[in-house]
């Protein structure tokens, strides 16, 4: 069943076809890497989808609701979040508050002025259970801007996991880090997400990385989806492969 | 001896009238990047209802129930404060900063005007509040009990601003919307709300000292500007947008500015500004301010 699904999306930047007419789907469940050289459209497409950018035309639909013109928190309610690809975190609040300032916002507990932050048991229960499924748990009470580069990382992807998605778009989750970290983090991102039956969709560079732990792979190019298919698919894809992997394209 | 306690309650008493507006004019800043220009006249509007209700009530009700009148000011401040922000101030925040200090500049002329067509030149006292507190004896000098309170509500409002700002879920809200707009409300908040609410806080302060002073110092026209100068000096020394920095800065500027008119009082404001002025070539975002 799809979950997400764009009809012929397009978004133009002047000359420059972003995203040219693209028809994705994302079905429930998956774990779907988007690949493809720098300013292939992956991160415009990402952004069309969670509404920081609008289409030129073309539509985006969310379990069979058209959501093209749905604002920001309007997705986010209808189960859509992201990080970002450059860490977006509240450097001067504690990893505790920028979690719990998802876990409330989304209960829409914003109203009470005066309620103390650590007396709410049920948002300081859950805000500890997420910092838990990401192993940064003991750095609680730690300011997000004080995190080491992958600690950061995982705290943006476990405040967009504290928001409840159904899906999940995680941008470049592990660019910037060490090839250790790397694996620490996809380690921990996947299997949160599969143990809340998540669907993912990730935009990643590193091919190790995707083909280790994507269900399938859409590939786009200049704007246009160039190859959709499981990581053995994309693998015996020679033109593709070459182009992902550098390597001479066998003939 | 005695003479030095009396100078330092003096002092303490008049950190708390500052830290009031300074904490207000810094938290406004913080979260919504406006200098409020009318801050001080905020504050003198605080001062003037306060002194007007007191006025008003005190031949009817007994002088206990003159205390419970006492915030009168502030709550009538907040008010004006939760009608300024969403209509005058929030069509500006996407234009330069100019239009921001033109139209709270633009405030603060109407506010000092419709001050002087409602209440007119005459200063306007509470004095009944003063009186009903009597005095206190510092060995061979006497000090008014009521200022004694003021600087308990002094205290009790830093305590409470600071507990509010980090130990509440709306403080966290507030911390968040002041470092990153966009972000806080791509979590599904309501920024627009948290700065409403922030503003009435902010209001809320300004309105409040003016309100705790009045007993004390009659309302009188100019007060605003005056201690917006003030105010400003405190912010600078401190750090726009620190909390810490105005508790400390509204310190500073209280001992040194009792200490000056002790000695030499013409001098008064050019040691302020001097310092202001030190701070500013050593530390440009003053000693709690962090650049933005």
């Amino acid at each position: 069943m799809s979950l997400l699904r764009t009809q012929k999306l397009v978004k133009h930047f002047g000359d420059t076809r972003a995203v040219d007419g693209v028809d994705l789907i994302v079905s429930q469940g998956e774990f779907l890497s988007l690949v493809g050289a720098n300013g292939a459209g992956k991160t415009t497409l990402v952004n069309l989808i969670s509404a920081y950018l609008q289409p030129d035309s073309g539509h985006i639909f969310f379990q069979d609701q058209d959501i093209t013109f749905l604002p920001v928190a309007d997705r986010i309610k209808a189960g859509i979040a992201r990080s970002f690809q450059l860490v977006n975190l509240f450097d001067d609040l504690s990893a505790f508050d920028n979690v719990a300032l998802a876990v409330f916002s989304r209960e829409g507990k914003t109203r009470n002025l005066f309620t103390l932050a650590e007396k709410d048991d049920a948002v300081t229960q859950e805000t500890l259970e997420v910092l838990r499924e990401f192993g940064i748990e003991d750095k609680r009470e730690t300011l997000a801007g004080g995190l080491a580069q992958g600690e950061r990382k995982l705290l943006d992807v476990a405040v967009a996991h504290a928001l409840r998605p159904k899906l999940l778009f995680l941008d470049e989750p592990t660019s910037g880090v060490s090839t250790r970290d790397k694996a620490q983090i996809m380690d921990t991102v996947s299997s949160v997400v599969r143990a809340g039956k998540i669907t993912a969709v990730i935009i990643e560079h590193d091919m190790d990385v995707v083909f280790k732990y994507s269900d399938r792979i859409v590939v786009m190019q200049e704007g246009s989806i160039l190859a959709d298919g499981s990581p053995d698919e994309i693998r015996q894809n020679g033109e593709v492969a070459a182009m992902l992997l550098g390597a001479p394209t066998s003939t | 001896m005695d003479i030095l306690v009396l100078q330092i309650l003096n002092s303490l008493f008049y950190a708390s009238v500052l830290f009031l507006l300074a904490a207000g004019l810094s938290l406004i800043f913080g979260v919504m990047g406006i200098i409020n220009m009318a801050h001080g006249s905020l504050y003198a509007l605080g001062a003037y209802v306060t002194a007007w209700v007191i006025t008003f009530a005190a031949t009817a009700v007994h002088p206990a129930v003159l205390f419970l009148l006492l915030p009168a000011g502030a709550l009538v401040v907040t008010a004006a404060g939760v009608v300024i922000e969403p209509v005058l101030l929030r069509p500006l925040y996407k234009r330069p900063e100019e239009y921001q200090l033109l139209i709270t500049f633009g405030l603060l002329l109407v506010l000092e005007d419709v001050m002087r067509f409602v209440w007119g030149g005459t200063p306007l006292s509470a004095s009944p509040l003063m009186d009903a507190l009597g005095i206190v004896h510092v060995g061979e000098f006497v000090y008014p009990t009521y200022n004694l309170l003021v600087i308990a509500i002094g205290v009790f409002a830093a305590l409470g601003v600071w507990a509010f700002v980090y130990r509440t879920r709306f403080g966290v809200m507030l911390r968040a919307t002041s470092q990153d707009r966009r972000m806080a409300s791509a979590l599904g908040m309501n920024v627009g709300r948290v700065y409403v609410q922030a503003f009435g806080l902010g209001c809320f302060m300004a309105g409040l000292g003016g309100a705790i002073v009045v007993p004390s110092q009659a309302a009188v026209l100019g007060m605003g500007v005056e201690v917006l100068v003030l105010a400003f000096v405190v912010v600078v020394i401190g750090g726009l947008g620190s909390l810490e920095g105005a508790l400390v800065g509204a310190l500073i500027v209280s001992f040194v500015r009792t200490g000056v008119i002790q000695f030499y009082e013409e001098l008064e404001l050019a040691v302020l500004y001097l310092i202001a002025a030190a701070v500013l070539l050593v530390r440009p975002t003053g000693l709690f301010g962090r650049p933005q």
